[in-house]
């Protein structure tokens, strides 16, 4: 290519930009009522999302009161230093990963499997009864679904003791003071509480799935196995990659609530997580910098496995975030 | 309307829609009104001796769920009258006021004054209080105080209880400044409104078919024995369902000392921080008393002697235990509880503790709340003194009593008498009473600047609200108190001035990592109660005695020791 086509080439790109950018704008301005329609939205992320994130600055100042978090001294990488000189650090982290872990991975089958049997439910009315019946355990707050745990699992008098009575036990298991029983109870009080309310966009997923592909498939002598397995698996697994790498965005944060009402004296040494730590230290103890520095980690873990997995997946999967 | 007027129309909507919704995001804050001052500054002639200013007073208390926002209008009006202010009260945080003040401060908005809990220097909130000092948030009060009647009294040389004085107050580092006000401050050491008789109780029926005089059970194994005599007994409760022998506390599930006293190494507020024999400054975790307990709450446990949520009871099912008379002993509950206004509950012990025969202990004097001036309130002296004229009798008889004529009459000595409509209605529908707005009603609004110099047997005639008319008021816990002995033991107090142990946590470079590992140990003993065996137990107490150490707990005693030798900053264990 000599010296001459290059120019050409290249003072064409910036005609054929302008006049896109020109394109853009003209077309912007003739559906100007949609975006003034997207402006109230913009302005909220920017209010409550993007501006609050220069408080990050905390996590390297030492905070005062009349200096504001702009004004006051930096004192660099203190609180990583002061949050992994801590004793208790490596357990709180194990602990976190644990909990979440088991909160993205083995909770993930759940709801897949809910909706794929939503799916096979032809009586419409019927499918909506138990839809609404699982939906419903999301809309109650941690604080009655703890409360509820506690009455059925209470030593003696709760349903499930009282079970293991008639069957000749003792009875008296505290299930709250037991550390062994922290992460069944953690975890399937999780998967009852969001099970149905996660399945609703797998079950969006697959009723948008081509009916005629189904259609072929019976043709073909496949049973209602392989069309699940053939067809609708496959059919929602783009959907199943993006939950997954937006779960996997808050690895470090394990879910405060349930974790902070199930967290007893006895199963203290699985229950304590970041999120926990974060409100004795960073809160109750005033110390802003240190509360934001550790909340700021979970933030960039959180990224940077987002933007890990989101890449792995568009390799190996052609499916992607972005 | 055709299409395109309605085109139109709509477009306009949502243009108001977006310009709306910009505004709210964008609004300003308010002003505080107490710097709304300017012309109406100085009082006008005419104006009653008590007269401060013609302005609005807005206070936040970070007390939680304890405090009352709202003022009766009269009373208000009549406050209003009197000095010229406007006091608008609001209340933060329901179970947070720690967390709420700690935000309220970094976020910098306060209004013209702010109250809070504070029982001593110790207390998580001074840390955050004496930081807001040093950077400059407060108003300097001392020399307001100097130009006061009541509150004048703190600058004068032992009218404070040691830790009020130089470790709330005027700390050494503020070169005689002061930027905290301590309230509920007695006129006299040793000052006691209630006659409160704190501990276990046992129900007075099951002691009587047993034959056993509650008060002579001393010891920890006399409560032990005492619970498997009830076992044995197959005691009922209301509904017909067999008694737990020991249930928690009348507040729920909370590790109290009363119930194993002797076994607990328990210094001055629970703090765990004790002398030995030897002198010797001591925490628990470094004594075998941990351990002792673990073993006798085991055992108590495992011969179901205790009730297995004696730990962890939310309060809502501990007090429907008690009215059901489900337990035979409540681990913990004082004469004036509410649930036991029958006295069927009769108080056990007190035990021994462990440094022998229990022997009724208090300190010098309380505190308990304070208030500062943020430094962007116009008028300090305006807020010092409303607080001045609210902590003194006038104000006090306003706050307390409410209005005369009204809610009261006074006497041939000027005493307040509480009218019998008053105190009729307190009995049968007391929400309605408290809209009479009062203390005495159960509307404190006042004691949040002036509820200090305490005396109100010399101020009123009576040691608390309606005792002068309606002598059987208190009955019920002054019939207790009289079967406890409780005026014999009242003579030898044990009257004690200093500093709490942790009151120099704020001073300790590791303080927040060894007040962490403090509440761990309180936690793991609870964990260690309920350990398979005696071998678990110790290792979950060894681990929270390394941690304890690792934290710094050697050092902080070394400085214990040392601010222990200064006069000034003696400690009470």
């Amino acid at each position: 290519m000599d010296k001459n086509t290059s120019v050409m080439e290249s003072s064409l790109d910036g005609y054929a930009s302008a006049r896109h950018r020109s394109r853009l704008g003209k077309r912007m301005l003739s559906h100007y009522q949609l975006y003034l329609l997207l402006l109230p939205c913009i302005v909220f992320f920017i209010i409550f999302s993007y501006i609050p994130m220069a408080g990050l600055v905390l996590a390297f100042k030492e905070y005062q009161f009349n200096k504001g978090i702009f004004g006051s001294p930096w004192i660099g990488l203190t609180y990583f230093e002061m949050f992994f000189q801590d004793p208790q650090s490596l357990k709180i982290i194990r602990n976190t990963l644990v909990i979440s872990g088991m909160k993205v991975f083995f909770a993930m089958p759940f709801p897949i499997i809910l909706a794929l049997m939503f799916n096979e439910v032809r009586h419409s009315k019927l499918r909506n009864v138990f839809q609404g019946i699982v939906y419903l355990p999301h809309f109650f707050s941690w604080v009655i679904v703890v409360g509820m745990m506690q009455r059925i699992l209470a030593p003696d008098t709760g349903l499930v003791n009282q079970i293991i009575q008639w069957f000749g036990g003792d009875g008296s298991t505290f299930f709250l003071m037991e550390e062994s029983a922290f992460h069944p109870m953690m975890f399937w009080s999780y998967i009852w509480k969001d099970i149905g309310w996660n399945s609703i966009i797998y079950y969006a997923a697959i009723v948008g799935i081509n009916p005629a592909l189904y259609e072929a498939a019976k043709i073909d002598g496949a049973n209602k196995w392989r069309q699940m397995w053939h067809i609708t698996l496959p059919g929602i697994r783009a959907t199943i990659i993006v939950l997954f790498i937006l779960s996997l965005g808050n690895i470090l944060s394990a879910g405060f609530d349930q974790i902070y009402l199930l967290k007893t004296p006895g199963n203290m040494n699985v229950s304590e997580i970041l999120d926990t730590y974060i409100i004795y230290m960073g809160l109750e103890s005033g110390q802003f910098g240190f509360g934001t520095a550790i909340g700021m980690m979970q933030g960039i873990v959180g990224l940077f496995l987002v933007l890990t997995v989101n890449k792995v997946a568009k390799k190996w999967f052609q499916s992607s975030l972005w | 309307m055709s299409h395109n007027r309605m085109y139109v129309w709509s477009k306009f909507m949502a243009l108001t829609l977006v310009i709306s919704m910009l505004m709210t995001a964008c609004g300003t804050k308010e002003e505080p009104s107490a710097q709304d001052g300017g012309a109406s500054d100085k009082p006008a002639a005419g104006k009653p001796s008590t007269w401060i200013a013609d302005r609005k007073i807005k206070g936040l208390v970070f007390m939680g769920s304890d405090v009352t926002e709202g003022m009766n209008p009269e009373i208000a009006a009549k406050l209003k009258e009197m000095t010229g202010i406007e006091l608008e009260l609001q209340a933060v945080g329901h179970d947070g006021s720690q967390k709420a003040l700690a935000a309220g401060l970094a976020a910098g908005d306060l209004p013209d004054f702010i109250a809070y809990y504070l029982n001593h220097s110790g207390r998580p909130e001074m840390e955050m209080i004496n930081k807001a000092a040093r950077e400059e948030m407060f108003h300097d009060l001392a020399p307001l105080l100097k130009n006061t009647t009541i509150y004048k009294k703190y600058t004068e040389e032992g009218y404070l209880p040691l830790d009020t004085q130089y470790g709330v107050m005027f700390r050494p580092e503020f070169n005689g400044s002061a930027y905290v006000a301590h309230l509920n401050v007695a006129r006299e050491g040793g000052y006691e409104v209630r006659k409160y008789v704190s501990g276990p109780y046992i129900r007075k029926d099951i002691a009587d078919a047993l034959g056993v005089d509650p008060r002579t059970i001393t010891t920890s194994e006399q409560l032990y024995e005492l619970a498997k005599k009830i076992k044995a007994g197959n005691f009922k409760d209301k509904n017909g369902k067999e008694v737990y022998p020991i249930g928690p506390t009348v507040w729920g599930g909370i590790d109290r000392s009363g119930l194993y006293n002797d076994l607990v190494w328990t210094g001055f507020n629970g703090e765990g921080f004790g002398r030995g024999k030897d002198g010797k400054i001591l925490h628990e975790s470094q004594t075998d008393y941990g351990m002792k307990r673990v073993e006798f709450v085991q055992k108590l446990l495992k011969e179901k002697l205790m009730h297995p949520e004696y730990y962890s009871m939310e309060e809502n099912r501990a007090k429907e235990g008690v009215l059901s008379d489900s337990f035979a002993i409540v681990g913990d509950m004082h004469n004036y509880v509410m649930e036991n206004k029958d006295n069927r509950y009769i108080p056990i012990g007190p035990l021994n503790t462990v440094d022998g025969p229990y022997r009724m202990t208090s300190t010098f004097k309380g505190g308990y709340g304070a208030w500062s001036i943020p430094t962007t309130t116009q008028h300090p002296e305006d807020i010092v003194k409303l607080a001045d004229f609210l902590a003194s009798r006038e104000g006090k008889l306003l706050w307390k009593y409410g209005l005369e004529g009204r809610d009261y009459d006074l006497d041939a000595k000027g005493n307040p008498v509480p009218k019998k409509e008053v105190l009729d209605l307190l009995e049968k529908d007391p929400v309605k009473a408290k809209e009479l707005g009062f203390a005495g009603v159960g509307n404190d609004w006042g004691w949040y600047l002036g509820g200090t110099d305490l005396n109100d047997l010399a101020d009123f005639g009576e040691a608390s609200y309606g005792e002068s008319v309606n002598k059987d008021m208190n009955k019920g816990p002054l019939d207790i108190a009289e079967y406890w002995h409780y005026d014999e033991k009242k003579k030898q107090i044990d009257l004690r001035d200093g500093y709490a142990p942790l009151a120099f946590i704020g001073e300790f470079t590791k303080g927040s990592m060894l007040t962490m590992a403090l509440d761990k140990y309180k936690e793991s003993l609870i964990r260690a109660y309920y350990a398979k065996g005696m071998m678990e137990a110790k290792s979950i107490m060894d681990a929270a005695a390394a941690q304890l150490k690792t934290a710094g707990l050697e050092d902080y005693i070394k400085l214990l020791e040392q601010k222990d030798q200064d006069p000034k900053t003696k400690l009470i264990f």
